[in-house]
Protein backbone atom coordinates (compact mmCIF):
# COMPACT_ATOMS: atom_id res chain seq x y z
CA UNK A 1 0.00 0.00 0.00
CA UNK A 2 1.18 3.50 -0.79
CA UNK A 3 0.21 6.05 1.83
CA UNK A 4 -0.59 9.71 1.37
CA UNK A 5 -0.16 12.08 4.30
CA UNK A 6 -3.90 11.94 4.91
CA UNK A 7 -3.94 8.13 4.78
CA UNK A 8 -1.09 7.97 7.29
CA UNK A 9 -2.78 10.45 9.63
CA UNK A 10 -6.05 8.52 9.51
CA UNK A 11 -4.33 5.21 10.21
CA UNK A 12 -2.37 6.70 13.11
CA UNK A 13 -5.46 8.23 14.65
CA UNK A 14 -7.35 4.95 14.38
CA UNK A 15 -4.45 3.03 15.91
CA UNK A 16 -4.05 5.35 18.87
CA UNK A 17 -7.75 5.34 19.66
CA UNK A 18 -7.71 1.59 19.66
CA UNK A 19 -4.61 1.33 21.84
CA UNK A 20 -5.91 3.81 24.40
CA UNK A 21 -9.51 2.61 24.29
CA UNK A 22 -10.88 6.02 23.37
CA UNK A 23 -13.06 7.30 20.53
CA UNK A 24 -11.26 8.53 17.41
CA UNK A 25 -12.83 11.98 17.81
CA UNK A 26 -11.06 12.19 21.19
CA UNK A 27 -7.70 11.92 19.47
CA UNK A 28 -6.57 15.40 18.44
CA UNK A 29 -4.09 16.24 15.75
CA UNK A 30 -1.13 18.03 17.29
CA UNK A 31 1.05 18.57 14.26
CA UNK A 32 2.11 16.95 11.02
CA UNK A 33 5.48 17.96 9.65
CA UNK A 34 7.51 16.72 6.72
CA UNK A 35 10.97 15.66 7.86
CA UNK A 36 13.98 13.44 7.21
CA UNK A 37 14.31 10.22 9.18
CA UNK A 38 17.65 8.44 9.64
CA UNK A 39 16.76 5.16 8.01
CA UNK A 40 14.13 3.26 6.07
CA UNK A 41 12.42 2.26 9.33
CA UNK A 42 12.04 5.99 10.01
CA UNK A 43 14.22 5.77 13.11
CA UNK A 44 11.50 3.66 14.71
CA UNK A 45 12.61 0.13 13.99
CA UNK A 46 11.27 -2.63 16.15
CA UNK A 47 13.37 -5.35 17.79
CA UNK A 48 14.90 -7.87 15.39
CA UNK A 49 14.48 -5.48 12.48
CA UNK A 50 17.23 -4.34 10.15
CA UNK A 51 16.75 -1.21 8.11
CA UNK A 52 18.44 0.49 5.19
CA UNK A 53 20.75 3.28 6.39
CA UNK A 54 19.37 5.85 3.97
CA UNK A 55 17.90 9.20 4.91
CA UNK A 56 14.18 8.82 4.28
CA UNK A 57 11.66 11.61 3.77
CA UNK A 58 8.40 11.21 5.64
CA UNK A 59 5.94 12.75 8.08
CA UNK A 60 6.20 13.16 11.82
CA UNK A 61 2.65 13.00 13.14
CA UNK A 62 1.93 14.12 16.69
CA UNK A 63 -1.40 13.17 18.19
CA UNK A 64 -2.85 14.11 21.55
CA UNK A 65 -5.15 12.10 23.76
CA UNK A 66 -5.67 11.76 27.51
CA UNK A 67 -3.51 14.87 28.00
CA UNK A 68 -0.50 13.17 26.46
CA UNK A 69 1.29 13.47 23.10
CA UNK A 70 2.09 10.44 20.96
CA UNK A 71 4.39 10.35 17.96
CA UNK A 72 3.79 8.46 14.75
CA UNK A 73 6.16 8.35 11.82
CA UNK A 74 5.11 7.60 8.28
CA UNK A 75 6.17 7.62 4.67
CA UNK A 76 4.55 6.28 1.53
CA UNK A 77 5.46 2.71 2.56
CA UNK A 78 4.60 2.52 6.23
CA UNK A 79 3.17 4.01 9.42
CA UNK A 80 4.93 3.47 12.75
CA UNK A 81 4.26 4.34 16.36
CA UNK A 82 7.42 5.70 17.97
CA UNK A 83 8.50 5.04 21.54
CA UNK A 84 5.15 3.91 22.93
CA UNK A 85 5.86 2.61 26.43
CA UNK A 86 9.49 2.26 25.37
CA UNK A 87 8.83 0.33 22.17
CA UNK A 88 8.29 1.03 18.50
CA UNK A 89 5.48 -0.55 16.50
CA UNK A 90 4.94 -1.05 12.78
CA UNK A 91 1.23 -0.67 12.00
CA UNK B 1 59.44 47.87 -47.10
CA UNK B 2 62.72 47.63 -49.03
CA UNK B 3 64.20 44.32 -50.21
CA UNK B 4 66.72 44.09 -47.28
CA UNK B 5 64.05 44.55 -44.60
CA UNK B 6 61.85 41.94 -46.26
CA UNK B 7 64.65 39.34 -46.16
CA UNK B 8 65.40 40.11 -42.49
CA UNK B 9 61.72 39.53 -41.59
CA UNK B 10 61.63 36.22 -43.48
CA UNK B 11 64.82 35.07 -41.71
CA UNK B 12 63.37 36.00 -38.29
CA UNK B 13 60.17 34.09 -39.03
CA UNK B 14 62.14 30.97 -39.98
CA UNK B 15 64.20 31.18 -36.78
CA UNK B 16 61.05 31.54 -34.66
CA UNK B 17 59.45 28.48 -36.28
CA UNK B 18 62.60 26.44 -35.66
CA UNK B 19 62.76 27.53 -32.00
CA UNK B 20 59.09 26.63 -31.47
CA UNK B 21 59.59 23.23 -33.07
CA UNK B 22 62.64 22.53 -30.92
CA UNK B 23 60.73 23.53 -27.78
CA UNK B 24 57.95 21.12 -28.67
CA UNK B 25 60.44 18.31 -29.16
CA UNK B 26 62.01 19.16 -25.81
CA UNK B 27 58.60 18.73 -24.13
CA UNK B 28 58.14 15.35 -25.82
CA UNK B 29 61.61 14.25 -24.71
CA UNK B 30 60.84 15.44 -21.18
CA UNK B 31 57.57 13.50 -21.15
CA UNK B 32 59.26 10.36 -22.41
CA UNK B 33 61.92 10.66 -19.72
CA UNK B 34 59.33 11.07 -16.98
CA UNK B 35 57.33 8.12 -18.25
CA UNK B 36 60.30 5.88 -17.67
CA UNK B 37 59.87 6.18 -13.91
CA UNK B 38 58.78 2.70 -12.90
CA UNK B 39 56.47 2.58 -9.92
CA UNK B 40 54.85 -0.83 -9.88
CA UNK B 41 57.13 -3.84 -9.94
CA UNK B 42 54.51 -6.20 -8.52
CA UNK B 43 53.44 -8.84 -11.00
CA UNK B 44 49.74 -8.48 -10.39
CA UNK B 45 49.60 -4.79 -11.04
CA UNK B 46 51.72 -4.91 -14.12
CA UNK B 47 49.76 -7.72 -15.67
CA UNK B 48 46.38 -6.17 -15.05
CA UNK B 49 47.44 -2.73 -16.19
CA UNK B 50 48.64 -4.20 -19.43
CA UNK B 51 45.49 -6.20 -19.99
CA UNK B 52 43.22 -3.25 -19.36
CA UNK B 53 45.09 -1.07 -21.79
CA UNK B 54 42.14 -1.01 -24.18
CA UNK B 55 40.07 0.98 -21.72
CA UNK B 56 42.66 2.74 -19.68
CA UNK B 57 44.72 4.00 -22.57
CA UNK B 58 47.82 3.52 -20.49
CA UNK B 59 50.94 3.58 -22.51
CA UNK B 60 52.78 0.44 -21.54
CA UNK B 61 56.27 0.28 -22.88
CA UNK B 62 59.26 -1.83 -22.11
CA UNK B 63 62.05 -0.19 -20.24
CA UNK B 64 65.11 1.13 -22.03
CA UNK B 65 67.09 -0.96 -19.56
CA UNK B 66 65.46 -4.36 -20.01
CA UNK B 67 64.01 -6.07 -17.03
CA UNK B 68 61.86 -9.14 -16.77
CA UNK B 69 59.64 -10.74 -14.16
CA UNK B 70 60.25 -14.46 -13.90
CA UNK B 71 58.26 -16.89 -11.81
CA UNK B 72 60.25 -20.02 -11.10
CA UNK B 73 58.43 -23.25 -10.41
CA UNK B 74 58.05 -24.41 -6.80
CA UNK B 75 61.10 -26.25 -5.58
CA UNK B 76 63.60 -24.40 -7.75
CA UNK B 77 66.31 -23.38 -5.32
CA UNK B 78 67.84 -19.96 -4.92
CA UNK B 79 71.23 -21.26 -6.05
CA UNK B 80 69.69 -22.71 -9.24
CA UNK B 81 68.02 -19.36 -9.93
CA UNK B 82 71.30 -17.53 -9.47
CA UNK B 83 73.03 -20.02 -11.72
CA UNK B 84 70.49 -19.47 -14.48
CA UNK B 85 70.67 -15.71 -14.27
CA UNK B 86 74.47 -15.78 -14.26
CA UNK B 87 74.41 -17.95 -17.40
CA UNK B 88 72.31 -15.29 -19.13
CA UNK B 89 74.58 -12.54 -17.76
CA UNK B 90 71.66 -11.26 -15.72
CA UNK B 91 71.18 -10.60 -12.06
CA UNK B 92 68.28 -10.93 -9.63
CA UNK B 93 67.37 -7.39 -8.73
CA UNK B 94 64.58 -8.21 -6.31
CA UNK B 95 62.45 -11.05 -5.03
CA UNK B 96 58.69 -10.47 -4.80
CA UNK B 97 57.99 -11.88 -1.37
CA UNK B 98 54.23 -12.19 -1.78
CA UNK B 99 54.57 -14.58 -4.73
CA UNK B 100 56.92 -17.45 -4.04
CA UNK B 101 59.50 -17.87 -6.79
CA UNK B 102 58.81 -14.53 -8.47
CA UNK B 103 62.01 -12.61 -9.28
CA UNK B 104 62.61 -9.25 -10.91
CA UNK B 105 65.65 -9.71 -13.12
CA UNK B 106 68.00 -7.18 -14.69
CA UNK B 107 69.51 -8.04 -18.04
CA UNK B 108 73.06 -6.68 -17.95
CA UNK B 109 73.37 -7.02 -21.74
CA UNK B 110 70.52 -4.59 -22.32
CA UNK B 111 68.84 -7.05 -24.65
CA UNK B 112 65.25 -6.71 -25.75
CA UNK B 113 62.96 -7.45 -22.78
CA UNK B 114 60.51 -9.51 -24.80
CA UNK B 115 63.31 -11.73 -26.11
CA UNK B 116 64.82 -12.04 -22.64
CA UNK B 117 61.46 -13.11 -21.22
CA UNK B 118 61.11 -15.66 -24.03
CA UNK B 119 64.52 -17.10 -23.19
CA UNK B 120 63.49 -17.62 -19.58
CA UNK B 121 60.12 -19.02 -20.58
CA UNK B 122 61.86 -21.74 -22.57
CA UNK B 123 63.50 -23.11 -19.42
CA UNK B 124 61.88 -26.08 -17.65
CA UNK B 125 62.41 -24.40 -14.27
CA UNK B 126 60.25 -21.42 -15.23
CA UNK B 127 56.49 -21.18 -14.76
CA UNK B 128 56.13 -17.86 -16.57
CA UNK B 129 58.19 -14.87 -17.63
CA UNK B 130 57.18 -11.49 -18.91
CA UNK B 131 58.69 -8.10 -19.64
CA UNK B 132 58.48 -5.65 -16.82
CA UNK B 133 56.13 -3.19 -18.44
CA UNK B 134 56.70 0.37 -17.56
CA UNK B 135 53.83 2.32 -16.08
CA UNK B 136 54.65 5.84 -15.10
CA UNK B 137 53.20 8.12 -12.51
CA UNK B 138 52.79 10.71 -15.20
CA UNK B 139 50.83 8.29 -17.35
CA UNK B 140 48.30 7.67 -14.61
CA UNK B 141 47.93 11.30 -13.77
CA UNK B 142 47.85 12.60 -17.30
CA UNK B 143 45.51 9.91 -18.59
CA UNK B 144 42.58 9.91 -16.21
CA UNK B 145 39.79 7.84 -17.72
CA UNK B 146 36.51 9.66 -18.14
CA UNK B 147 33.44 7.60 -18.94
CA UNK B 148 30.90 8.53 -21.61
CA UNK B 149 27.93 8.26 -19.24
CA UNK B 150 26.05 11.58 -19.59
CA UNK B 151 25.32 12.10 -15.87
CA UNK B 152 28.89 11.43 -14.78
CA UNK B 153 29.28 15.16 -14.18
CA UNK B 154 26.73 14.85 -11.35
CA UNK B 155 28.70 12.07 -9.67
CA UNK B 156 30.78 14.24 -7.36
CA UNK B 157 31.88 11.23 -5.33
CA UNK B 158 33.77 9.87 -8.33
CA UNK B 159 35.11 13.16 -9.68
CA UNK B 160 34.54 16.26 -7.59
CA UNK B 161 35.11 19.36 -9.73
CA UNK B 162 33.64 21.60 -7.06
CA UNK B 163 30.17 21.24 -8.54
CA UNK B 164 27.25 22.53 -6.45
CA UNK B 165 29.46 24.09 -3.82
CA UNK B 166 31.68 21.07 -3.34
CA UNK B 167 35.41 20.94 -2.85
CA UNK B 168 37.50 20.01 -5.82
CA UNK B 169 39.22 16.68 -5.26
CA UNK B 170 36.96 15.62 -2.40
CA UNK B 171 36.23 12.32 -4.13
CA UNK B 172 37.48 8.75 -4.29
CA UNK B 173 39.92 9.46 -7.18
CA UNK B 174 38.02 7.16 -9.47
CA UNK B 175 39.37 8.45 -12.78
CA UNK B 176 42.97 7.77 -11.81
CA UNK B 177 41.96 4.34 -10.52
CA UNK B 178 40.30 3.53 -13.84
CA UNK B 179 43.68 3.98 -15.50
CA UNK B 180 44.54 0.68 -13.84
CA UNK B 181 41.24 -1.17 -14.06
CA UNK B 182 37.57 -0.44 -14.57
CA UNK B 183 36.57 -3.77 -13.05
CA UNK B 184 36.19 -7.32 -14.15
CA UNK B 185 33.11 -9.42 -14.75
CA UNK B 186 34.85 -12.31 -13.05
CA UNK B 187 34.40 -10.52 -9.73
CA UNK B 188 31.06 -11.07 -7.98
CA UNK B 189 29.82 -8.67 -5.33
CA UNK B 190 26.73 -9.55 -3.32
CA UNK B 191 24.33 -6.68 -2.69
CA UNK B 192 22.54 -7.83 0.44
CA UNK B 193 19.62 -5.44 0.54
CA UNK B 194 16.06 -4.90 -0.69
CA UNK B 195 16.99 -6.75 -3.86
CA UNK B 196 18.04 -5.06 -7.09
CA UNK B 197 16.04 -3.97 -10.13
CA UNK B 198 17.93 -6.30 -12.42
CA UNK B 199 16.09 -4.91 -15.46
CA UNK B 200 17.41 -1.37 -15.02
CA UNK B 201 19.15 -0.41 -18.30
CA UNK B 202 22.26 0.75 -16.44
CA UNK B 203 22.50 -2.45 -14.37
CA UNK B 204 21.20 -5.34 -16.46
CA UNK B 205 24.50 -6.11 -18.15
CA UNK B 206 26.31 -6.27 -14.82
CA UNK B 207 23.91 -8.60 -13.01
CA UNK B 208 25.29 -11.95 -11.95
CA UNK B 209 23.83 -15.03 -13.61
CA UNK B 210 24.36 -18.43 -12.09
CA UNK B 211 26.76 -20.27 -14.40
CA UNK B 212 25.56 -23.58 -15.79
CA UNK B 213 28.28 -25.46 -13.92
CA UNK B 214 27.09 -24.15 -10.53
CA UNK B 215 24.27 -26.26 -9.10
CA UNK B 216 20.91 -24.73 -8.14
CA UNK B 217 20.60 -23.58 -4.57
CA UNK B 218 19.15 -26.10 -2.15
CA UNK B 219 17.46 -24.64 0.91
CA UNK B 220 16.63 -26.96 3.77
CA UNK B 221 13.10 -25.60 4.06
CA UNK B 222 12.19 -24.69 0.48
CA UNK B 223 14.06 -27.41 -1.36
CA UNK B 224 15.74 -26.71 -4.70
CA UNK B 225 15.57 -23.11 -5.87
CA UNK B 226 16.21 -22.06 -9.47
CA UNK B 227 18.48 -19.20 -8.50
CA UNK B 228 19.11 -17.74 -11.93
CA UNK B 229 20.24 -14.30 -10.71
CA UNK B 230 20.23 -14.14 -6.96
CA UNK B 231 17.97 -14.98 -4.07
CA UNK B 232 14.97 -13.68 -2.16
CA UNK B 233 15.24 -14.63 1.51
CA UNK B 234 11.83 -13.17 2.37
CA UNK B 235 9.83 -15.44 0.11
CA UNK B 236 12.59 -18.04 -0.11
CA UNK B 237 12.54 -18.05 -3.88
CA UNK B 238 14.65 -17.01 -6.83
CA UNK B 239 13.29 -13.54 -7.53
CA UNK B 240 15.26 -10.73 -5.84
CA UNK B 241 13.42 -7.87 -7.60
CA UNK B 242 13.68 -4.67 -5.59
CA UNK B 243 10.38 -3.08 -4.48
CA UNK B 244 11.91 -0.28 -2.42
CA UNK B 245 14.73 1.26 -4.45
CA UNK B 246 17.39 1.18 -1.73
CA UNK B 247 19.14 -1.92 -3.05
CA UNK B 248 19.00 -0.67 -6.63
CA UNK B 249 20.63 2.59 -5.54
CA UNK B 250 23.44 0.76 -3.76
CA UNK B 251 23.94 -1.58 -6.73
CA UNK B 252 24.33 1.38 -9.08
CA UNK B 253 27.06 2.90 -6.92
CA UNK B 254 28.98 -0.37 -7.06
CA UNK B 255 28.43 -1.28 -10.65
CA UNK B 256 26.18 0.75 -12.94
CA UNK B 257 27.60 -0.09 -16.34
CA UNK B 258 30.28 2.41 -17.30
CA UNK B 259 30.95 3.85 -20.72
CA UNK B 260 27.57 2.80 -22.13
CA UNK B 261 26.43 6.34 -22.95
CA UNK B 262 23.49 6.16 -20.55
CA UNK B 263 22.93 7.47 -17.05
CA UNK B 264 25.77 7.08 -14.61
CA UNK B 265 28.76 4.85 -14.03
CA UNK B 266 29.49 2.69 -11.03
CA UNK B 267 32.82 2.48 -9.24
CA UNK B 268 33.13 -0.65 -11.37
CA UNK B 269 32.23 -0.25 -15.04
CA UNK B 270 31.93 -3.98 -15.26
CA UNK B 271 31.39 -6.40 -12.40
CA UNK B 272 28.87 -9.06 -11.46
CA UNK B 273 26.26 -7.89 -8.97
CA UNK B 274 24.54 -10.72 -7.11
CA UNK B 275 21.12 -9.37 -6.01
CA UNK B 276 19.94 -10.54 -2.61
CA UNK B 277 16.66 -9.52 -1.08
CA UNK B 278 15.93 -9.60 2.62
CA UNK B 279 14.35 -6.17 3.04
CA UNK B 280 10.79 -5.58 1.81
CA UNK B 281 9.08 -2.74 -0.03
CA UNK B 282 9.32 -0.64 3.12
CA UNK B 283 13.09 -1.09 3.21
CA UNK B 284 13.34 -3.18 6.35
CA UNK B 285 13.81 -6.87 7.07
CA UNK B 286 14.51 -9.40 9.77
CA UNK B 287 17.81 -10.63 11.15
CA UNK B 288 16.79 -14.16 10.26
CA UNK B 289 16.33 -13.31 6.58
CA UNK B 290 19.67 -11.46 6.53
CA UNK B 291 21.29 -14.61 7.90
CA UNK B 292 19.52 -16.74 5.25
CA UNK B 293 20.82 -14.48 2.50
CA UNK B 294 24.40 -14.55 3.82
CA UNK B 295 24.13 -18.30 4.05
CA UNK B 296 23.16 -18.31 0.36
CA UNK B 297 26.25 -16.26 -0.53
CA UNK B 298 28.54 -18.62 1.38
CA UNK B 299 26.95 -21.61 -0.32
CA UNK B 300 27.45 -20.06 -3.76
CA UNK B 301 31.06 -19.23 -2.90
CA UNK B 302 31.66 -22.80 -1.80
CA UNK B 303 30.14 -24.00 -5.07
CA UNK B 304 32.70 -22.01 -7.07
CA UNK B 305 31.16 -18.55 -7.54
CA UNK B 306 33.85 -15.88 -7.15
CA UNK B 307 32.01 -13.80 -4.54
CA UNK B 308 34.58 -11.45 -3.01
CA UNK B 309 32.46 -8.88 -1.18
CA UNK B 310 29.11 -8.53 0.57
CA UNK B 311 27.82 -4.96 0.62
CA UNK B 312 25.55 -4.41 3.63
CA UNK B 313 23.94 -0.97 3.73
CA UNK B 314 21.72 -1.67 6.70
CA UNK B 315 21.73 -2.30 10.40
CA UNK B 316 20.25 -1.69 13.82
CA UNK B 317 21.37 -1.24 17.40
CA UNK B 318 20.32 -4.78 18.32
CA UNK B 319 23.12 -7.30 18.61
CA UNK B 320 22.59 -10.77 17.21
CA UNK B 321 25.06 -13.54 17.97
CA UNK B 322 23.60 -15.58 15.11
CA UNK B 323 24.25 -12.77 12.62
CA UNK B 324 27.79 -12.37 13.90
CA UNK B 325 28.35 -16.11 13.58
CA UNK B 326 27.26 -16.21 9.94
CA UNK B 327 29.47 -13.20 9.14
CA UNK B 328 32.36 -15.17 10.66
CA UNK B 329 31.46 -18.01 8.31
CA UNK B 330 31.61 -15.57 5.41
CA UNK B 331 35.07 -14.52 6.63
CA UNK B 332 36.18 -18.15 6.68
CA UNK B 333 34.90 -18.44 3.11
CA UNK B 334 37.09 -15.48 2.10
CA UNK B 335 34.35 -12.89 1.71
CA UNK B 336 34.77 -9.26 2.76
CA UNK B 337 31.79 -7.75 4.61
CA UNK B 338 31.35 -3.99 4.17
CA UNK B 339 28.75 -2.47 6.48
CA UNK B 340 27.10 0.91 7.03
CA UNK B 341 28.05 2.64 10.28
CA UNK B 342 24.54 4.05 10.73
CA UNK B 343 22.80 7.42 10.51
CA UNK B 344 22.04 8.37 14.10
CA UNK B 345 24.82 11.01 14.40
CA UNK B 346 26.21 9.02 17.31
CA UNK B 347 29.47 7.44 18.41
CA UNK B 348 29.50 3.71 17.63
CA UNK B 349 32.18 3.16 20.28
CA UNK B 350 29.61 4.23 22.88
CA UNK B 351 26.35 3.16 21.24
CA UNK B 352 27.08 0.14 19.06
CA UNK B 353 25.52 -0.35 15.65
CA UNK B 354 25.35 -3.78 14.04
CA UNK B 355 26.53 -5.50 11.92
CA UNK B 356 29.13 -2.75 11.44
CA UNK B 357 30.40 -3.10 15.02
CA UNK B 358 31.08 -6.83 14.95
CA UNK B 359 34.71 -7.53 15.73
CA UNK B 360 35.22 -9.96 12.87
CA UNK B 361 38.22 -9.84 10.56
CA UNK B 362 36.28 -9.26 7.35
CA UNK B 363 34.06 -6.39 8.56
CA UNK B 364 34.69 -2.84 7.38
CA UNK B 365 32.46 -0.21 8.95
CA UNK B 366 31.84 2.87 6.80
CA UNK B 367 30.96 6.46 7.75
CA UNK B 368 29.61 9.04 5.29
CA UNK B 369 31.16 12.25 3.97
CA UNK B 370 29.59 15.21 2.24
CA UNK B 371 30.92 16.85 -0.93
CA UNK B 372 33.28 19.01 1.13
CA UNK B 373 35.06 16.13 2.86
CA UNK B 374 33.19 16.77 6.10
CA UNK B 375 31.59 13.99 8.10
CA UNK B 376 27.94 14.09 7.02
CA UNK B 377 25.68 15.55 9.68
CA UNK B 378 23.74 12.30 9.99
CA UNK B 379 26.70 9.91 9.99
CA UNK B 380 27.76 7.79 12.92
CA UNK B 381 31.44 7.67 13.73
CA UNK B 382 33.77 5.72 16.01
CA UNK B 383 37.52 5.95 16.44
CA UNK B 384 37.63 2.23 17.18
CA UNK B 385 34.59 0.72 15.51
CA UNK B 386 34.28 2.72 12.29
CA UNK B 387 37.11 1.93 9.90
CA UNK B 388 36.83 4.39 7.06
CA UNK B 389 34.72 7.09 5.46
CA UNK B 390 33.37 7.47 1.93
CA UNK B 391 31.06 9.86 0.09
CA UNK B 392 27.50 9.41 1.28
CA UNK B 393 25.53 12.63 0.82
CA UNK B 394 23.57 13.63 -2.29
CA UNK B 395 24.69 10.56 -4.19
CA UNK B 396 23.16 10.02 -7.62
CA UNK B 397 22.45 6.43 -8.55
CA UNK B 398 20.01 4.04 -10.17
CA UNK B 399 16.42 3.79 -8.93
CA UNK B 400 13.27 1.85 -9.67
CA UNK B 401 11.43 2.50 -12.93
CA UNK B 402 14.63 3.01 -14.96
CA UNK B 403 15.18 6.23 -13.02
CA UNK B 404 18.05 7.89 -11.16
CA UNK B 405 17.76 9.59 -7.79
CA UNK B 406 19.99 11.37 -5.29
CA UNK B 407 20.04 9.77 -1.85
CA UNK B 408 22.04 10.22 1.34
CA UNK B 409 23.18 7.91 4.09
CA UNK B 410 25.93 5.60 5.23
CA UNK B 411 23.98 3.22 2.99
CA UNK B 412 25.41 5.17 0.07
CA UNK B 413 28.94 5.36 1.49
CA UNK B 414 29.12 1.60 1.98
CA UNK B 415 28.91 0.59 -1.70
CA UNK B 416 31.73 3.00 -2.59
CA UNK B 417 34.00 1.03 -0.28
CA UNK B 418 32.59 -2.31 -1.46
CA UNK B 419 33.08 -1.14 -5.03
CA UNK B 420 36.71 -0.21 -4.47
CA UNK B 421 37.27 -3.62 -2.89
CA UNK B 422 35.86 -5.18 -6.06
CA UNK B 423 38.25 -3.09 -8.18
CA UNK B 424 41.17 -4.37 -6.12
CA UNK B 425 39.94 -7.94 -6.53
CA UNK B 426 39.67 -7.34 -10.27
CA UNK B 427 43.26 -6.17 -10.34
CA UNK B 428 44.66 -8.78 -7.96
CA UNK B 429 42.55 -11.87 -8.36
CA UNK B 430 44.47 -13.88 -5.74
CA UNK B 431 44.38 -11.31 -2.95
CA UNK B 432 43.21 -12.79 0.34
CA UNK B 433 40.32 -11.37 2.33
CA UNK B 434 42.73 -10.18 5.03
CA UNK B 435 44.95 -8.43 2.50
CA UNK B 436 41.90 -6.97 0.77
CA UNK B 437 40.60 -5.48 3.98
CA UNK B 438 44.02 -4.12 4.87
CA UNK B 439 44.45 -2.58 1.43
CA UNK B 440 41.07 -0.86 1.61
CA UNK B 441 41.52 0.67 5.05
CA UNK B 442 45.10 1.79 4.43
CA UNK B 443 44.35 3.36 1.04
CA UNK B 444 42.94 6.59 2.37
CA UNK B 445 43.37 10.30 2.15
CA UNK B 446 43.78 11.42 5.74
CA UNK B 447 41.39 14.22 6.62
CA UNK B 448 41.41 16.59 9.57
CA UNK B 449 37.64 16.22 9.73
CA UNK B 450 38.04 12.49 10.44
CA UNK B 451 40.66 12.67 13.17
CA UNK B 452 39.38 10.67 16.15
CA UNK B 453 36.26 9.88 14.12
CA UNK B 454 37.27 6.81 12.12
CA UNK B 455 40.10 4.36 12.75
CA UNK B 456 41.91 5.00 9.46
CA UNK B 457 41.45 8.76 9.78
CA UNK B 458 40.60 9.03 6.13
CA UNK B 459 38.44 8.87 3.05
CA UNK B 460 38.79 5.89 0.74
CA UNK B 461 40.99 6.52 -2.29
CA UNK B 462 40.49 4.06 -5.16
CA UNK B 463 43.62 5.19 -6.99
CA UNK B 464 45.80 4.57 -3.95
CA UNK B 465 44.17 1.19 -3.46
CA UNK B 466 45.26 0.24 -6.97
CA UNK B 467 48.72 1.74 -6.71
CA UNK B 468 47.94 4.54 -9.14
CA UNK B 469 48.81 7.31 -6.69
Amino acid sequence: MSYSKEDALSKARHDLAKRLGVKEQDVREGSVEETDFPDTSLGAGSDDEMSGQMITRGWRIKLQANNRTYEYRADRNQVRLYDFKGKNFLL
Amino acid sequence: MNRNNFLIHIALAVVLVLVAGFAGQLRRWQKEYKSRVRIMPAEEKIRSAATTAEVSEIEARTLTVPEVLVKFKPGVSESTIRGITAKFNDRVEDSIESVQGLEAIDDLDNADAVQTAAAYLALPEVEYAEPNYEISIEDFESNPVRPSDPRFTDQWALANDGQRGGTQGADISAMAAWSVTTGDDDVVIAVLDSGVDYTHPDLQNNIWQRPANVPKYVDDAAGTIQDLQGYNAITNDADPMDENGHGTHCAGIIGAEGGNDIGITGVNWKVRIMPLKFMNAGGFGTTKDAIEAINYVIDRKNKGVNVRVISASWGSTNRSQALEDVIKKAYEAGILFVAAAGNASTDNDRRPHYPSNYDVGNVISVAALDRNDQLASFSNWGAKHVAIAAPGAEILSTWLGDKYEEKSGTSMATPFVAGVAALIAANESRISVDELRKRVVTSVDKLDSLKSKVASGGRINAAKALGAQ
